[in-house]
């Protein structure tokens, strides 16, 4: 298994749409979670508008200033949903590394060596793990500098979260992007192919969950359902680091971050199980 | 030559659905040692079979074992270099950086790629991009990962399919030093001529069955003299009775003798001597194309 892990690493470091991919979630990090809120906040409020509006914006924008800070970058980061968009971008990662072996016929060549079926889907897995917690470290290193940027600009203070909170941010940014890069991983071994996995899983992630969650149904079955799926859960687990604003306009999760954690461990686990099944049984033609 | 085949194929069986027999009943055995032909026409069911024996196809029926061990296991693909069809790496990578990968998961140490880029003469464009590469040059790179290994099996899939003449040359030329140095390779190939300069046993597949196999002497047939005599009756009562030859008969127009070409001279003389006009004396040649398309009905590759 280290044999193939090493092999695959070797692949994904030097693909150029790894570092293209990684290139895109900085920038979604910078613009997304700093640039475009701290050019909101630091409009001035217009002139002309009547002063009860005045002081509603500019109360908005002290809240929405105070996330961008050092201190709250967790809260900026999780709970604004760059993570959720950033799962986005690691189920095309994930697609990647197992579809395009499909595409340029490269499986056989990786099979017809020593490790076995098994081997390589193990080998092929970790590289994709190790690749996703630098994701991860790196989203939250570009989410720093965002926010010291902002601090000195404002000329605040300073202060990090504690360490046990940014190791806790390292794990649930690790399980969110585990379980959007798995669902690309599987659906690319289920497809046998990038295109169709890339366009399906997408669709389900930017599409299908904001559709369904934006159905005016109020039922119970219909909040069990909902419960359920990724997107749901991905912006539940971000819980952890404190609840969206209201002035937002954003619904309150509706699992808690606990079982959310629990839940997308489970997809995890689901799609690996899934297509572990089918890189071992299916014939390579 | 072991006593135990290198690779033994009992029964092995490919369907597709009801409809579609890709291999039917097979088989085969390689032994250590030999440079064994896979001959077929395409769609013959020669890259289903290989497949199969590299685990990347799982049989319908039928029993295969490659080095004594279960296709596709660690243990069996520990000794097996393979060309699957045409070449597949990573296009973004280096010949050289490909073979890393590839090293990687065979657990070859570094320094070997280096030598098996000299095997092949890919040093000087080693660190060119693969997508770069000729279709010569990527053949050449996918014969250089299959001995990364320095495996005891080679299975090679058409090696010289889409090469020029001179890449056809030097890939036949590469093989058979390859078949030299004591190791087994297993070629597929539907080139005839391909198969009867590099093979010492071939075996000939059409619609998924083994139609016959042997050394190429072997089935060409049997050795023997053409002779065109006139009167061709009483020329045909004189060979019979003459010594060393085992068998005569008529066959357009000419008489057909089972006997060692060198003993043409003497037959002649015999022939003449009695008073025969003899026009025309000369060695059967039937080439590995007229077996292969009387085995195969006809059907060209």
């Amino acid at each position: 298994m280290a044999a193939s892990f090493l092999a695959e690493f070797l692949k994904l470091r030097k693909r150029p749409a790894a570092w293209v991919l990684m290139l895109v979630w900085t920038t979604v990090v910078i613009l997304f979670g700093y640039l475009f809120t701290y050019s909101f906040v630091s409009a001035p409020a217009p002139e002309d508008a009547p002063r009860e509006q005045r002081a509603q914006q500019e109360a908005f924008s002290e809240e929405l200033l105070s996330t961008l800070m050092p201190e709250n970058l967790l809260e900026n980061l999780f709970v604004n949903g760059t993570f959720a968009i950033g799962g986005a971008i690691v189920l095309i990662l994930g697609a990647l590394a197992s579809g395009s072996e499909y595409g340029w016929g490269t499986l056989k060549t990786v099979l017809t060596q020593r490790p076995g079926r098994l081997g390589a889907f193990s080998g092929k897995l970790l590289a994709l793990g190790a690749i996703l917690v630098l994701f991860v470290l790196v989203g939250l290193a570009a989410g720093s500098l965002g926010s010291l940027v902002v601090a000195r600009l404002e000329d605040a203070a300073v202060d990090w979260p504690p360490l046990r909170e940014l190791a806790k941010g390292l794990g649930v940014g690790v399980l969110i992007f585990a379980v959007w890069g798995s669902l690309g991983f599987a659906l690319a071994v289920l497809f046998r192919g990038t295109p169709l996995a890339i366009g399906l899983g997408l669709a389900y992630a930017l599409a299908v969950e904001n559709a369904i969650a934006a159905l005016p149904i109020e039922s119970e079955a219909f909040e069990d359902v909902r419960s359920l799926m990724l997107g749901e859960n991905t912006s539940s687990v971000s819980g952890y680091f404190g609840s969206s604003s209201q002035a937002f306009g954003a619904p309150e999760p509706l699992v808690e971050p606990g079982r959310a954690a629990l839940v997308l461990t489970a997809y995890t686990v689901g799609f690996i199980l899934l297509a572990a099944f089918f890189f071992r049984r299916r014939d390579v033609t | 030559m072991d006593d135990m085949p290198l690779v033994e194929t009992r029964g092995l069986t490919k369907r597709y659905g009801q409809r579609i027999t890709a291999v039917d009943n097979l088989d085969l055995a390689v032994w250590r040692g030999e440079v064994y032909g896979f001959l077929g026409p395409n769609g013959a069911g020669k890259t289903t079979t290989l497949r199969m024996l590299l685990g990347l196809i799982e049989p319908t029926s039928g029993t295969a074992s490659v080095l004594g061990e279960e296709p596709g296991s660690p243990a069996s693909l520990g000794g097996v270099g393979a060309l699957v069809e045409s070449p597949a790496f990573y296009p973004y990578l280096s010949g050289y950086d490909n073979l890393r990968v590839i090293s990687r998961y065979a657990g070859v140490p570094r320094p070997r790629i280096g030598e098996v880029l000299e095997t092949v003469e890919l040093s000087a464009r080693a660190k060119d991009r693969f997508k770069k590469y000729s279709l010569g040059m990527k053949q050449r790179l996918g014969v250089a990962a299959a001995l990364l290994k320095d495996p005891e099996l080679l299975i090679l899939d058409e090696p010289t399919n889409g090469l020029d003449p001179k890449g056809m040359a030097d890939m036949r030329a590469l093989v058979r030093e390859l078949g030299r140095g004591g190791r087994t390779v297993l070629l597929s190939s539907h080139l005839l001529g391909e198969v009867e300069q590099i093979c010492d046993r071939v075996g000939v597949i059409h619609k998924g069955t083994l139609v016959a196999e042997g050394t190429v002497a072997e089935l060409r047939g049997e050795e023997g003299l053409l002779v065109r005599a006139e009167p061709l009756e009483e020329a045909r009562q004189i060979s019979e009775s003459l010594r060393g030859v085992e068998g005569v008969r008529v066959a357009d127009g000419m008489l057909r003798l089972t006997t060692e070409p060198g003993r043409a001279a003497e037959i002649n003389a015999k022939l003449v001597s009695a008073g025969l006009r003899v026009s025309e004396l000369r060695p059967v040649e039937q080439s590995l194309e007229e077996v292969f398309l009387e085995l195969t009905g006809g059907e060209t590759v």
